[in-house]
């Protein structure tokens, strides 16, 4: 049977500004008693150079793959309501949200816990990659390399 | 299995070499971030000759653009929206991205 709810989250990767108050009223629900929500926004200086904007890229099909794994186990380790995953693509300015993760539950600890690894794993695992550019010049950002299998005993066919 | 068979018999018999149909592979490959500024496009569909894993076919890339060869070791694969080792075998239709470290967020 497949869990209750899964079907109301919501992932998705955007051009244009996140409208957070929707997202939060979107996971609130009289069941819950709490929402913990995760704002990520350009930060004006990467490693003491002042940031100009930067520009977001995604494999699209899929990160979204990935976001909706990550709501998964959202649901069976932490027993949540709900969740929104958006990720903003293109160019962002300072100050701008770059990501924002909402997760609702019966109570604040699951919400705690769950926003957490959702941001965590986001970080790790979702293909979107950020080009950050300076006065002088703009590079690909330092990133995490995402755990892969090292060897296949035998591959199947696409289906 | 009719065609080779077919084709052996061309082959034995009159000398005719007949390309085996069942053996091109064609697949889509994409590359993002620093790669995609190395290799100067993000994706292409490539006929293959024969089922290649992802490793020889990061190989026919980087013997294209030897600078490629330098991220080997920070580049993870993926198959149909999967990560995937690099022994993986590609079947026609694939899509297989050649993904740098990620850094959304």
């Amino acid at each position: 049977m497949a869990p209750p709810f899964h079907h109301e989250d919501i992932f998705q990767l955007v051009r244009e500004p996140i409208d957070l108050r929707a997202l939060i009223e979107h996971v609130r629900a009289p069941g819950d008693g709490a929402i913990v929500t995760f704002d990520g926004f350009v930060r004006n200086q990467s490693h003491n150079r002042a940031t100009l904007y930067l520009d977001y890229e995604a494999y699209e099909s899929m990160a979204l793959v990935k976001m909706r794994e990550i709501a998964a186990q959202l649901h069976e380790k932490y027993g949540i309501h709900r969740v929104a995953i958006v990720h903003r693509l293109g160019h962002l300015e300072i100050g701008e949200t770059s990501v924002f993760i909402a997760v609702s539950a019966p109570h604040r600890a699951a919400a705690f816990d769950a926003c957490r690894f959702a941001i965590d794993t986001l970080k790790r695992t979702v293909p979107i990659w950020k080009k950050e550019y300076f006065e002088d010049g703009a590079v690909w950002a330092d990133g995490e390399l995402p755990p892969a299998p090292l060897a296949t005993p035998r591959a199947k066919p696409a289906s | 299995m009719f065609r080779g068979a077919l084709a052996g018999f061309l082959r034995s018999r009159y000398n005719l070499a007949v390309a085996p149909v069942s053996q091109t592979v064609r697949v889509k490959v994409l590359f993002f971030g620093r790669l995609k500024d190395v290799v100067g496009h993000s994706q292409e569909s490539l006929n293959l000759a024969d089922a290649v894993t992802i490793e020889q076919l990061f190989a026919v890339y980087a013997a294209r653009t030897p600078e490629l060869a330098q991220y080997r070791s920070s580049v993870v694969a993926s198959r149909n929206q999967e990560f995937a080792a690099w022994d993986t075998v590609l079947y026609p239709g694939d899509e297989v991205a050649f993904l740098p470290p990620v850094s959304g967020g």
